[in-house]
């Protein structure tokens, strides 16, 4: 045992096109993550973000290599329902409100009415949407679809969140928020998490590492700390420090795409 | 902003206003020009006028509605029974492949055999009125319910059926929760389809001269001579009347059954 909670052991993911062609969506990638760390996955389209992200989920198989969770398969993970996911679009159920959206994984986990209603009162005070429980998706903001998405997740209490591009569909303002948003729901129910983006600013402002991958194919190229003071606040972005690591991760890019 | 002429009702009544107008107006003078300008015989067979219909209409409301509600009542019967048989297969379908494959060719070549052919012989072999009508009712309108629920039982997309997967759900709650709700869209575009339909079908099936219904009422006026004529087109007209009705029924119940639906498809304009 090394203490880590993911181990990712030279994982390879070679796709096979239809063409017969193939495509090496990840290469010999490793990487441990610790218990309640945040870390970012970071690259430019294709690096192969969301297939690692889906191979940890269980959505995938790896080509080679070893991911344990807890010391579990992702499919032992999976089936005990122990991570939450979010995907870049909110995928909510139009036919449901959002308090019976927020319900479905408990529903599915067959809860008793009384404890749904308890966990997704707690969920919508945690997004702040307690005053939208009855509302459909359709009557919602994107950024509002997205809290939804974050509660529904959370709702089953998992130790781990994956999440993929959750908020890359959002104009910048509404990032920004959610952004902060995100870090005080992590603060205040410590989580790990697992956030996949493309956004350099986005991965620093939330992140204790990121990891910069690489396309073509896709590779580990960087592991960089964050060592920003938290709680961080949005005047931060503002600050020297921040603006050096910013500048850092796009030279780990800059040196690697040369 | 351009300020529009009149209240919201008038505007939205105007396009189907000036529809009737035109409608009645080519009408009354098609049957001017056939009763009037050209040789007399049997003038008023072809095409009477159209108030004189209405008012044969209004006068035998009553027995025609009579015929017409054992028309829809048992084109009703077959329909919920077309419906729970297209529905049922639709998901046996989309539950197995080898079930798709085993049924897929049935079902394209149910839709080969012409209704106009298969009402006479199913008659023929049940002798029944009533039985025949359900039966050819039922027949018309599983396809079409069919077919749309199963594509709307493929409809939902891959992040929603990875996000049951990623929850562990098991199959049949993948169908309770999403497939059968995204379906429902589907299922009711089938229904409309398949609602008047189903109508036809039992009208067809009088026409081989059952004991009653808006069919057998067609059929007979069409040789009673002068007046038959009015009684004819009025009865027409109740035949027409029942299929809007029907379809009418299941669009309320659409409204009814999915509002989400019929909201998020407003909102698409
Ligand atoms: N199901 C698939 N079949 C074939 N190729 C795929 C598939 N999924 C992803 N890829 C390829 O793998 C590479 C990485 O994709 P992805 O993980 O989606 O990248 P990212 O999320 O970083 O944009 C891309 O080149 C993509 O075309
Ligand atoms: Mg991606």
């Amino acid at each position: 045992m090394s203490g880590a909670m993911i181990e990712i052991k030279d994982v390879n993911k070679v796709f096979k096109n239809t063409s017969g062609s193939e495509t090496v969506a990840l290469e010999h990638v490793s990487l441990d993550v610790g218990e309640g760390e945040f870390l970012s996955l970071l690259g430019p389209s294709g690096c192969g973000k969301t297939t690692l992200l889906r191979i940890l989920a269980d959505l995938l198989a790896p080509t080679s290599g070893r991911v344990t969770i807890k010391d579990k398969t992702p499919k032992d993970v999976r089936l005990l329902r122990e991570f939450g996911i979010v995907f870049q679009n909110p995928v909510l159920f139009d036919w449901r409100t959002v308090r019976k959206n927020i319900c479905l994984p408990l529903e599915i986990m067959k809860k008793s009415k009384q404890e749904q209603k308890v966990r997704a009162d707690k969920m919508l005070e945690l997004v702040g949407l307690e005053e939208y429980a009855d509302y459909y998706p359709a009557q919602l903001s994107g950024g509002m679809q997205q809290r939804v998405g974050i509660a529904r997740a959370l709702a089953i209490q998992p130790q781990l969140l994956l999440m993929d591009e959750p908020f890359s569909a959002l104009d910048e303002f509404t990032r920004e928020k959610l952004n902060e948003d995100l870090l005080r729901i992590w603060r205040n129910t410590n989580k790990t998490v697992i956030f996949v983006t493309h956004n350099i600013s986005e991965s620093v402002f939330l992140s204790d590492r990121v990891c910069v991958l690489s396309p073509h194919p896709g590779r580990l190229s960087a592991i960089i700390d964050v060592d920003l003071p938290r709680p961080r606040r949005a005047d931060m972005r503002g600050t020297p420090e921040f603006a050096a690591l910013v500048a850092k991760i796009r030279n780990s890019f800059e040196g690697d795409l040369a | 902003m351009k300020k529009k002429a009149g209240p919201a009702w008038w505007r939205k009544a105007i396009v189907p206003a000036v529809w009737v107008a035109a409608f009645v107006l080519i009408w009354e003078l098609a049957a001017f020009v056939l009763t009037q300008l050209l040789p007399p015989t049997l003038a008023i067979q072809k095409l009477p006028f159209l108030h004189n219909i209405a008012v044969t209409f209004v006068s035998n409301f009553f027995s025609l509605l009579e015929s017409g509600w054992v028309t829809l009542s048992k084109s009703f019967v077959g329909f919920g029974i077309g419906a729970a048989v297209g529905f049922l297969l639709a998901v046996l379908m989309s539950w197995s492949k080898v079930m798709e494959k085993l049924a897929f060719p049935y079902l394209i070549i149910s839709q080969m055999i012409p209704i106009l052919g298969l009402a006479p012989i199913v008659y023929n072999i049940v002798r029944d009125g009533d039985v025949s009508r359900i039966l050819i009712s039922a027949y018309i309108t599983f396809f079409p319910i069919a077919a749309n629920t199963l594509s709307g039982l493929k409809s939902s997309g891959q992040d929603e059926r990875d996000l049951m997967f990623a929850y562990a759900a098991k199959k049949p709650t993948v169908y309770r929760k999403l497939l059968l709700p995204s379906a429902l869209p589907h299922l009711f575009t089938g229904l409309k389809i398949a609602a008047p339909m189903s109508v036809t079908a039992a009208i067809v099936v009088e026409l081989l001269g059952t004991s009653s219904g808006i069919g057998v009422k067609i059929l007979y006026t069409l040789y009673y001579g002068a007046n038959g004529a009015l009684m004819f087109w009025s009865s027409i007209l109740m035949a027409a009347l029942l299929g809007i009705t029907s379809y009418y029924i299941v669009f309320w119940a659409e409204r009814l059954c999915i509002p989400w639906a019929v909201a998020a498809r407003k909102k698409a304009g």
